[in-house]
């Protein structure tokens, strides 16, 4: 007799008496389990079609890759270096999955005639699913550690939480146990039992009582049954309904319909046939929206990754999502029913606070790190639409700036400087009707407004001019290219300088444009074709690293500086630009260049984005200063950028920290112009 | 010794029997506020869960300690 055959002998008559009920009260508890799922499903899909419509469709095939390279090979939480939660939730993910397929094996083994005489299969399946088992268990420790002993801010517990905890322990312990009893009174070899069971054998030591056979029967039977009933039952209604485990649904589910739309473009508003100007009550968010509530796994990157929550502000992006779900779910209390309730919180005010909605910086910090796609900005954003086009509230300095948008085509109240000054002096070509360019220098407001930031028009002019490229610029015809009145929520104010500057560079027949600032790059890349506007954008950095490549611009050495490189996040997170930059320095000789702490996908808003560069920020809470002491633990003497709106936070920040001295804070163009010329 | 052997078995095949059941209802506690059953009947919800478990704990321990095997 084969050791496999030996190995089922004293087992035969268990598995008849044991089996056989587990899979007839699987079979009973089949259509109740179908049902619960059903109903849980049905309670988040009847709450999100209250939302408006947004068209998610489309290339099916690349949303199904993201969705099983995100959800299945956790490739997200891999890339963000989280050690860890990324062991934690792979033992977690891995052993359930294992476990299950085991579990499904050994579970219709009877029916399908591999357990007599037992087959490998059976017994493989025995031994991975303990390994499973094991996994789970101590994925499951692990989180249990981390969420009730070291408690890291970023997480929160309810108690549904803790009772999943429970819950899944107990399955796996009673069906290990099961498995103990049934080895316990068995005549088969322990060898055997080790090699395949390994848990269980170990297990049927802790239970010397059971040697009489016809005692255990009952007893094996019962647990078996108790085992499966709630593993199949009201798990299923639990895990999809109420824990955190029903993000094993949701989150690829969020993650197949995220936005394919290129990451820097809000959703724009069609005047023409909308009734609604930005979001007031939860049903005016879309469907996406409100999965995007659901489907939040609480992990609470988001907040750490946000730079008004670091610098103390009452935004926690985190909590922006939950606040709002707990809202959607006050509203519609039984969701099946959909029916709101009669008197509800002003959502805009009392749910999420006005401070809350315009402390957000638009950095995308929050969206690049979420794990399941979730899209913090555009529901600010459209908060923030509600506010300025409805309800006409906005931070003081906010509505000055748009004022100033407005009535002179800038932001920059206050400033006497024109659209001309920074060019005084300077042979520049301006676009005139009838007379072809190879490509339109976009100033942007900044570059062509604040006293810092002509310098950096300045050494553009001379890198374009010293590489012998035929540009021009619109000078007095230049507005703003509307980021700022969008970032602010005053949608109806960016179509029209939009369209005004779309219509201005189709007169003068543009097809390139090349931009020093990312915001305007952003825009004018990524926005305008929402409007018809369809040019090529270049950025600086880019343009830069592309002339040194041809060898159309031969650089020197700077004397030996320390230079770190700060990604802008309209450039890097918005835009994908990491390399140019770094190109750029590496190729100035002289220059010994250091990364941030944070940089590349995880670099720190300077603090100037979403409208914030002409707001006021409470001096305790500035981000730009946050920044400006990450470069100086650094130990840097110069920091390089390439947006005007982080030159002019780090400045800020740098004197507000007493550095001058130590650290300076340059353009990229600047430091390519200083070393055009110079020796090698 | 046996005896002792028996009691600690019995106790932990009792705690795990009372967490199964605490779990399973509370589960139905928490699906029964998702059915419409509004949050001012929440004491008694628990109140007659209370009674339930307790009801399934003794007959747990009933049934044990009359099957359990004398070793």
């Amino acid at each position: 007799m084969s050791v496999r055959e030996l190995f089922w002998v004293g087992q035969e008559t268990y598995i008849m008496q044991i089996f056989l009920p587990v899979i007839i009260g699987v079979l009973v508890f089949v259509p109740l389990l179908v049902i619960c799922f059903a109903f849980g499903f049905g309670r988040h899909y009847w709450l999100w079609k209250l939302g408006q419509a947004d068209d998610r469709s489309g290339r099916w095939w690349q949303r199904l890759v993201t969705t099983l390279s995100v959800a299945v090979a956790n490739i997200r939480i891999i890339r963000e270096k989280e050690l860890y939660p990324g062991i934690m939730h792979a033992l977690i993910f891995g052993g359930a999955l294992i476990l299950i397929l085991g579990k499904i094996v050994r579970l219709f083994s009877y029916l399908t005639g591999i357990t007599t005489p037992p087959q490998s299969v059976y017994l493989y399946a025995s031994l991975v699913s303990e390994i499973g088992a094991v996994l789970l268990i101590v994925g499951g420790g692990m989180a249990i550690y981390r969420r009730y002993i070291v408690k890291p801010p970023r997480l929160d517990n309810k108690p549904e939480d803790s009772l999943i905890y429970v819950w899944v322990g107990l399955i796996l312990l009673t069906g290990l146990m099961v498995k103990g009893y049934r080895i316990a009174i068995s005549e088969v070899s322990p060898t055997d039992w080790a090699l395949w069971s390994p848990v269980g054998y170990l297990l049927s030591h802790i239970f010397p009582t059971f040697i009489t056979e016809a005692r255990n029967e009952i007893l094996v039977w019962h647990r078996a049954i108790i085992h499966t009933i709630p593993a199949f039952v009201l798990l299923g209604y639990i895990w999809v309904n109420r824990s955190r485990l029903q993000h094993i649904l949701l989150s690829p589910l969020n993650i197949f319909f995220r936005s394919l739309r290129a990451k820097g473009a809000l959703n724009p508003v069609d005047f023409e046939t909308t009734e609604l100007f930005g979001v007031s009550k939860i049903e005016d968010f879309t469907w996406k929206q409100l999965m995007d509530l659901d489907a939040c796994t609480r992990c609470g990157r988001c907040q750490d990754a946000c730079p008004a929550y670091f610098s103390g502000k009452a935004l926690s992006p985190k909590q922006v999502i939950l606040n709002l779900k707990d809202h959607l779910y006050e509203v519609y209390p039984v969701p099946l029913l959909r029916k709101h309730i009669e008197s509800r919180k002003d959502m805009i005010s009392e749910v999420i606070t006005e401070e809350v909605i315009w402390d957000c910086t638009t950095c995308r910090a929050c969206q690049q790190t979420c794990p399941v796609y979730i899209e913090h900005v555009d529901k600010i954003i459209d908060m923030r639409r509600n506010l300025a086009m409805e309800r006409a509230q906005f931070p003081e300095t906010a509505q000055g700036a748009l004022k100033s948008l407005t009535d002179r085509g800038h932001p920059w109240r206050g400033t006497t400087a024109t659209r001309t000054t920074w060019f005084d002096g300077l042979d520049l070509q301006v676009a005139t009707e009838g007379k072809a360019i190879d490509m339109l220098y976009w100033v942007g407001c900044t570059a062509a407004l604040d006293e810092r930031n002509m310098k950096v028009s300045g050494a553009m002019v001379n890198i374009l001019q010293a590489a012998g490229v035929n540009f021009g610029i619109l000078g007095a015809e230049e507005s703003c290219c509307g980021d700022p009145a969008r970032r602010m929520g005053d949608e109806y104010l960016f179509n029209t300088i939009a369209e005004s500057n779309i219509e201005i560079l189709k007169r003068y027949n543009v097809r390139k444009i090349l931009t020093t600032c990312p915001h305007c790059f952003n825009t004018l890349k990524n926005e305008y074709p929402q409007l018809g506007g369809n040019f090529e954008v270049i950025h600086h950095t880019e343009f830069i690293a592309e002339l040194i490549r041809d060898g159309k611009l031969k650089l020197g050495a700077l004397k030996g500086n320390r230079v770190a490189y700060h990604d802008s996040c309209y450039l890097g997170r918005y835009n994908d630009i990491y390399e140019a930059p770094r190109n750029i320095l590496e190729a100035i000789g002289g220059i010994e260049r250091v990364e941030l702490g944070r940089c590349g996908t995880r670099s720190f808003c300077c603090g100037g984005g979403g409208g914030h560069m002409w707001m006021e920020e409470e001096p305790t809470q500035r981000v730009n200063e946050r920044r400006v002491e990450e470069i100086i633990e650094a130990k840097v003497a110069l920091a390089a950028t390439a947006c005007p709106y982080c030159l002019i936070m780090f400045e800020d920040g740098v004197k507000a920290k007493g550095a001058e001295e130590t650290l300076h804070i340059r353009d990229i163009s600047e430091l390519v112009a200083e070393a055009l010329g110079k020796k090698g | 010794m046996e005896m002792m052997i028996r009691v600690i078995a019995i106790i932990i095949e009792v705690v795990i029997l009372m967490a199964i059941t605490f779990a399973v209802l509370n589960g139905v506690r928490l699906t029964a506020f998702d059915l419409g059953i509004g949050q001012k009947y929440s004491k008694v919800l628990a109140l007659a869960f209370l009674t339930i478990g307790i009801i399934v704990v003794v007959f747990f321990i009933a049934h044990l300690t009359t099957f359990y095997p004398p070793g």
